[in-house]
């Protein structure tokens, strides 16, 4: 329209000065007000969530001892004619003492040698007369038959619905049995599912075993995963929960060559701390070992349940808290693995696993018999077990050379009590390290200040060795945290 | 000899009236013979003007009395009228007779000796060819109307005779007779007291007689009748006036027996017709619709007196009066005729808003296309679920019932407040009454589209360009809070985007109706329901407008009333809580989202990602561009244009819509810092979107004011602005389109088949929920029947910091349930009416979490006290072993009255918004605006430039002012309250006006053009 290129006057120049001007300034505030707000400290405001943390009401304290060792005919594949060898020694411990306890003899129907020797026994406490892990029970039973021999103690445990067994195998010369208990007043089904060190066994029949209430099941461990060195087992229940036992025994030859009760191990972790693991020899086996086979070797069952591969550490310390060896391992997917422990001093350990995955673990120690090339004596499964509460409640049953471990995988120093019959005795355990006590047979023991500890009672002798681990009460008992909004 | 004639002259103010009126006296044909004067409050020269005439008779009164009161003070000094004939002529200063006036009158009185009062034609003083008043009468309601009024004088009623009354000034009485009937009556001080008159003289047997001969000048200033000052306040007076004489009249006129029953009916009356007058837009007349019935329910002396001297002077019957009243058919054709009057105002004022022709249709198009391509695979499913969706209660009473303040069935129950946004959703699902959930997939539909056609009239508030109205449409509908909302499903936020620009729309409307104004008010109380966060920056916004509305105020004074009075009981509840900020925490299901940090709020995005541009194209995007920087780039140009405003001519608005934006930012800054409510475990952060979705709202108007004044290049920008804007949004659009959002289609149900088969029988089942938490806990809640409804959620539930009674029972059930434990159950399942406990699924990755899971599994499978019931997809499920089908425990409670009279109150408000919003008052409401002129396309850049500011003359792309002229008149506006209408359209012109200057009006455009 215009017809003559306008020139811009000072007017227009100061105008659009002006306006530049105001552009540049709004978009400084602008920039300023962003600066400023996630520069300057504002006040949040928050509050937290509200909930309460629940103490169950009291309840019947149960803890089932697994009964006799058991001694298998000569077909193996049947789990009917097992014959119990003996009676055990049973000790129970309460806090307070004066607690009444009542301990009721449970069915066995698949051991012909029940009436004379006894089965399973449910050890309890009326709701109210002892705290949450202030009941516990041992059992402990020496063999020397012609396929059992050797010394096996065994803590009575916690019935539960999910537990895991690492111990024992089935290759040739050994066997296993899995016992099943249920003292609960309902009926249990019992899935049992084996892994080995090739994978997850196909064992249909280990599924719907039904437990009837008030009884013991003996399953026999080769008969559900045949000639697996490294046998897992994973014991589910649906209705009453169930408390499980795995009983392993060796015969090398014809010469019977150690038995163990094992009970189950700390539920899966990335961290597993096993107490008391016992070295009575020098003459371990390498941890790299290719081809470690048989039992006459300290070494770590290991087993990470998710399906996938997990490394983990593992730190063998000695009583002062100074790790003798570590260990990188790698756990193959669905996979056991036994893990040769080294050539360790003599003396007790304790194993520290550190894991990217949850796993569970186990250690198994050996006594070697006498000579040049001497075979197996005994062997005993150390579990890994949880961590303890404040105080515990232990029971010692009779047994060569025991003693009591405490181990403390944290890093600072705790000094524990331990009331031995009345006498208390202050125990320092220092950091990462261990402090035994020894016991004898028939001592009630009380812990106290172990938060945090883990705890075994490891026997060592000539007639044999064994271990019973000290578990804190199971987490049904525990306060649980409840948000009801 | 000749009948004696005796003017009463009331004289008030003096002045040119007066001497007019003099004048006009004694030019009369037939003149008065004598001239009785009463003075009020007179100065010296209206004493001097009145002396001048030797008035037989001067009363001086201090004060200013009614017209009946100043007549009598002056007729007690009168003698004894001599005979019949002698009579009396009522006149006031503004009345100046026609020479013929008096000689016409008592003509009539001699000519006709049964008639008793004379009543001639009052014409307007300045244009005598028009009628003021003319006799008066009442309908069959006893409402009183002017015979004629109004009119144009040609002659059509000069055969008008017989009447029931008349207006006062410029009758003639007999003299005798206005004494029998004892004067005017006191009670009737204003208005209707001729007619009162009429009445009494036509029951004592007498006739009043209209004389079309007789004229008088009439300046009806208020010295006898209501008078006819302009100003809405004045026209609200004269209408309680008129009430509260109707009203006297009818407790008059009754038979006796009834009258305590009319008087009974006047209040619920008095609320029927406030109902009307919201239905007509008259809400100002509703006080004095009270006044007026509380007036005369408290005053039956006035009553008594005067139907003591009806009955002293009742000759004849009542019904005889019946022939004298207007007809049906007369007041029906009255009313036609005020109708068509309005629709010829209304008619040319809608919006010539060009839909299609400014892309509206394109813009509703396209965001349809784009919503039926997000959530068709939803519409298959026939339901909607995830994120913060749950179904609605499947009945509409429970919806409404979960609206109303009383039970809480949430959290074990409790008597409270309603959350307001319960009312928005039980609004929502009646709507689809046939299934109220389906009303949430209705929602999601319909959002984009929605927001589309809002952002597209929005735009049309201030542009005309049909680039950017489709700018405002495309990037409003578009918007990364409306899509963060979709994705995360947030029906609340959804509905705030959806909203937000129809309140802009209403609001700018709300300055000249108040239809709009009501409906602003209704949708910002859904918007604060649904945002509550929002309420500090509306109510800033709110009060930054009712300055800057001028007198346009009135309207906007009470848009937040409805939003106070649906979270009032909230308030005083929190605040009794000492918690007034979990006032602001989102209503809904609590539950948490992506916390976005303050740049990421800066640049639009609510659910904490950059735009997720970090997962677009399988992360390829961001190995090549910072998320961050990218997402920067793309906002740019809206950035950019939007503070452009600043150098525009639009400054005014511009810097309003950049205040706007910048109380939304502060808004979501702010709701990143408040952890108020809670759901299990976690706390739950404030939905920043809301605040976004306002910062955003102030962007692009700021964006578009600016966009709008440039002469070249503005369809360009736009573009620009509306592909990058689109681009930014590209990833959250393919993430819905694909299904990776937390929204997808509703399962089938919301608890397991046990418990819904179950809830056919017995609707009440409770079901204990135990969810494991992320750090070894258990979150417990109760829920009733079929499961958790989105309605029933409470903030006063969520936001609760201790435990209450009802809470703590539930923990310690939970907790011993999930435990090996004494505990006996019995007690908690009778008090909460129990059947089931459902253990949901632990997450697989928390180990703590799985632990607490196989704890109460263990623990719930070893318990004699329930059975267990079976596996499902929601987790194992038990059944307790006492629980009773129907239990008392699980029946809601009664409420009690507190919450019956919160619900009236709040029924009331929201109610009377609801009546005046309805858009009746077509031609009703004044217009504000001048009327429509068409402008030439070829101008585009003039009539954008100055097409409406925010603000009351912000409803104006019509506004082009210059040649605006208003061409109404008030003789034209409806019968309802013409002088109400005509004064307010003088308050409009004056209201306008600053604006106009602001914007430079005239001289600007001449100067571009």
């Amino acid at each position: 329209m215009r017809g003559v290129v306008a020139v811009p006057t000072r007017r227009d120049v100061i105008r659009w000065v002006a306006r530049g001007l105001a552009v540049v300034v709004a978009g400084g505030l602008a920039a300023g007000a962003l600066l400023a707000a996630s520069v300057a400290p504002l006040p949040e405001v928050a509050a937290e969530p509200p909930s309460a943390v629940v103490q169950p009401a009291e309840s019947r304290q149960l803890r089932v001892c697994p009964g006799p060792l058991l001694s298998l005919a000569d077909d193996a594949a049947s789990a009917a004619t097992a014959r119990s060898v003996g009676a055990p020694d049973l000790s129970v411990a309460a806090d307070p003492e004066t607690a009444t306890i009542e301990q009721v003899p449970l069915d066995a129907p698949e051991n012909a040698g029940a009436a004379a020797d006894g089965g399973p026994v449910a050890v309890s406490a009326e709701p109210g007369a002892v705290l949450a892990g202030m009941l516990a029970g041992a059992q402990s039973q020496t063999a020397a038959t012609e396929s059992l021999r050797g010394f096996a103690a065994a803590s009575c445990v916690e019935p539960a619905s999910d537990s895991w067994l690492l111990a024992g195998a089935t290759d040739v010369g050994r066997s296993g049995l899995v016992l099943l208990a249920n003292p609960g007043e309902v009926a249990s089904t019992v899935d049992l599912r084996v892994v080995g060190e090739t994978g997850p066994v196909d064992a249909p029949s280990g599924l719907g075993i039904v437990v009837p209430p008030g009884s013991q099941r003996v399953v026999s461990l080769a008969g559900l995963a045949p000639s697996v060195r490294t046998p897992v087992v994973h014991v589910t229940s649906t209705g009453a929960p169930i408390a499980a036992a795995l009983q392993h025994s060796v015969v090398l030859g014809l010469e019977p060559a150690g038995v163990e009760l094992s009970t189950p191990v700390a539920p899966p972790a990335t961290r597993q701390v096993v107490p008391g693991v016992v070295v009575t020899d020098d003459r371990g086996v390498a941890p790299d070992e290719d081809h470690a086979d048989g039992d006459d070797f300290p070494a770590l069952r290991l087993f990470a349940p998710d399906d996938a591969e997990a490394s983990a550490v593992v730190e063998i310390r000695d009583d002062a808290g100074s790790a003798v060896s570590e260990i990188d391992v790698t756990l193959a997917p669905g996979q056991v693995t036994d893990l040769p422990l080294g050539t360790l001093d003599p003396g007790s350990y304790t194993v520290v696993v550190d894991a990217d995955a949850p796993v569970v673990a186990a250690a198994r120690s050996t006594l070697l018999g006498e000579g040049e090339d001497p075979i197996l004596a005994d062997l005993a499964w150390s579990v890994a077990t949880g961590a303890l509460l404040d105080r515990a409640a232990v029971a010692v049953p009779d047994g060569p050379g025991a003693s009591i471990v405490l181990a403390n995988p944290d890093g600072e120093a705790v000094a524990a009590t331990v009331t031995i019959g009345g006498g208390e005795r202050t125990v320092t355990v220092p950091a990462g390290g261990a402090a035994s006590v020894a016991v004898q047979g028939g001592d009630r023991l009380i812990l106290d200040g172990v938060e945090g500890l883990h705890a075994a009672v490891a026997f060592e002798g000539d007639g044999g060795i064994a271990s019973i681990p000290i578990a804190p009460p199971g987490p049904l008992d525990s306060p649980v945290r409840v948000f009801p909004q | 000899m000749f009948p004696r004639v005796t003017a009463v002259l009331v004289v008030q103010h003096g002045g040119d009236r007066l001497r007019t009126t003099l004048d006009a006296l004694r030019s009369q044909t037939r003149p008065p013979d004598d001239l009785a004067v009463v003075l009020m409050d007179a100065d010296d020269a209206t004493r001097r003007l009145v002396e001048a005439q030797r008035p037989s008779h001067v009363v001086s009164l201090g004060a200013s009395q009614p017209f009946g009161a100043a007549i009598a003070a002056v007729e007690q000094t009168l003698p004894e009228p001599g005979d019949e004939r002698s009579s009396l002529w009522l006149l006031t200063e503004d009345a100046a007779p026609e020479p013929a006036a008096l000689e016409s009158l008592v003509a009539s009185l001699e000519n006709a000796r049964t008639a008793a009062i004379a009543a001639p034609k009052l014409v307007d003083w300045d244009d005598p060819r028009r009628i003021v008043r003319f006799g008066r009468s009442v309908t069959r309601g006893g409402r009183s109307m002017a015979i004629v009024e109004g009119e144009l004088d040609q002659g059509q009623h000069d055969d008008l005779s017989d009447v029931l009354g008349a207006d006062p000034v410029g009758m003639l009485v007999r003299h005798a007779v206005w004494r029998d009937l004892g004067g005017l009556d006191p009670a009737l001080p204003v208005v209707d007291d001729g007619l009162d008159l009429g009445t009494r003289a036509r029951l004592a047997g007498h006739r009043v007689v209209a004389v079309p001969g007789a004229v008088l000048r009439f300046g009806d200033a208020g010295v006898a009748g209501p008078g006819s000052e302009p100003g809405g306040r004045a026209a609200r007076h004269r209408a309680r006036i008129a009430r509260t004489a109707w009203l006297h009249r009818r407790l008059v006129s009754a038979p006796a027996v009834l009258v305590p029953l009319h008087w009974l009916a006047i209040l619920p009356i008095a609320v029927l017709r406030s109902l009307r007058h919201l239905l007509v837009k008259t809400p100002g007349s509703i006080p004095g619709e009270f006044a007026a019935a509380v007036e005369v329910m408290v005053t039956p002396q006035r009553v008594v007196r005067s139907r003591r001297a009806i009955a002293r002077v009742r000759t004849a019957k009542w019904s005889a009066l019946a022939p004298l009243r207007i007809r049906p058919d007369e007041v029906r054709a009255r009313r036609q005729q005020a109708a068509e009057a309005r629709r010829q105002r209304a008619r040319g004022r809608a919006d010539d808003l060009q839909f299609l022709q400014t892309g509206g249709g394109w813009v509703l198009l396209a965001t349809l296309a784009l919503s039926i391509v997000l959530f068709a695979p939803l519409l298959a499913s026939g339901g909607i679920s995830g994120g913060g969706l749950l179904p609605l209660s499947n009945e509409v009473s429970a919806l409404w019932r979960n609206a109303a303040a009383g039970w809480r069935d949430i959290g074990g129950g409790f008597v409270g407040a309603a959350d307001p946004f319960a009312g928005v959703l039980a609004v929502l699902g009646s709507a689809a009454f046939w299934n109220p959930s389906a009303a949430l997939l209705g929602l999601w539909l319909a959002a984009i589209p929605l927001s589309g056609l809002g952002g597209w009239f929005a735009a049309s508030r201030l542009t005309e360009r049909a680039s950017l109205r489709v700018l405002g449409g495309l990037a409003w509908a578009v918007a990364p809070p409306l899509l963060d909302a979709l994705a995360a499903g947030r029906p609340a936020a959804v509905l705030v985007h959806v909203l937000l620009p129809w309140l802009a729309v209403l609001m700018f409307a709300a300055g000249t109706s108040w239809a709009a104004a009501a409906a602003a008010s209704l949708v910002f109380a859904a918007i604060v329901a649904c945002a509550p966060v929002l309420a500090p920056a509306l109510v800033l916004a709110w009060l930054v407008a009712l300055p800057l509305s001028g007198r346009a105020a009135v309207r906007l004074v009470g848009i937040p009333l409805p939003a106070l009075a649906l979270a009032l009981p909230l308030i005083v509840q929190q605040v009794g809580r000492g918690a007034p900020l979990s006032l602001l925490a989102d209503p809904g299901l609590p539950h948490g989202a992506g916390e976005p940090t303050v740049a990421q709020v800066a640049l639009g995005q609510a659910n904490g990602t950059w735009g997720r541009w970090e997962d677009a194209l399988g992360g390829l995007v961001a190995e090549v561009v910072p998320p961050p920087i990218l997402l920067a780039v793309l906002l740019a140009p809206l950035a950019l244009a939007a503070l452009a405003v600043v150098a525009s001519r639009r400054l005014r608005g511009g810097l309003l819509a950049l205040a706007l934006a910048a109380a939304g930012f502060a808004t979501a800054v702010g709701a990143t810092l408040l952890h108020v409510a809670f759901s299990g475990e976690r706390t739950v952060p404030v939905w920043t979107g809301a605040g976004i979705s306002v910062m955003w709202l102030g962007l692009l108007a700021a964006a578009i004011l600016a966009l709008s004044t440039l002469r070249r290049g503005a369809a360009a920008a736009a573009t620009l602005v509306a592909v990058f804007g689109i681009v930014a949004v590209a990833p959250t659009v393919v993430a819905i389109a694909l299904g990776r959002t937390a929204v997808g289609p509703a399962p089938e149900r919301t608890l397991p088949a046990f418990v819904e088969a179950e809830a056919g029988s017995d609707p009440r089942v409770g079901t204990l929920r135990m969810q494991p938490t992320a750090d070894g806990g258990i979150r417990a809640t109760i829920e009733r029947g079929t499961g958790a409804t989105l309605d029933e959620q409470s903030t006063l539930a969520s936001t609760r910091r201790d435990l209450t009674g009802t809470t703590e029972s539930i923990a310690t059930l939970a907790g011993n349930l999930a435990s090996r434990s004494g505990y006996d159950a019995t007690a908690a399942v009778e008090e909460f009416g129990l059947s089931f406990v459902l253990l949901g699924d632990a997450d697989p990755a928390d180990p703590a979490a799985t632990a607490v899971h196989e704890r109460a599994r263990a623990a719930l499978d070893g318990n004699p006290q329930v059975v267990a019931t079976g596996e499902t997809d929601f987790g194992p499920i038990w059944r307790f072993v006492d629980a009773e089908p129907d239990a008392p425990g699980a029946r809601i409670p009664d409420p009690g009255p507190v919450a019956g009279w919160v619900v009236a109150g709040q029924l009331m408000v929201v109610g009377a918004a609801l009546l005046l919003s309805i858009p009746t008052g077509g031609g009703r409401e004044p217009d504000r605006r001048p009327p429509s002129v068409r402008r030439r396309r070829r101008r585009p850049a003039v009539v954008a430039a100055e097409s409406g500011e925010t603000g009351t003359d912000a409803a104006a792309p019509d506004d082009t002012a210059a040649g605006g002229v208003p061409v109404e008149s008030p003789a034209v506006d409806g019968p309802a309250d013409p002088r109400e209408a005509s004064s307010e359209q003088r308050a409009t012109v004056d209201a306008g006006a600053p604006e106009r200057r602001g914007d430079e009006g005239g001289g600007r455009r001449a100067d571009e053009a």
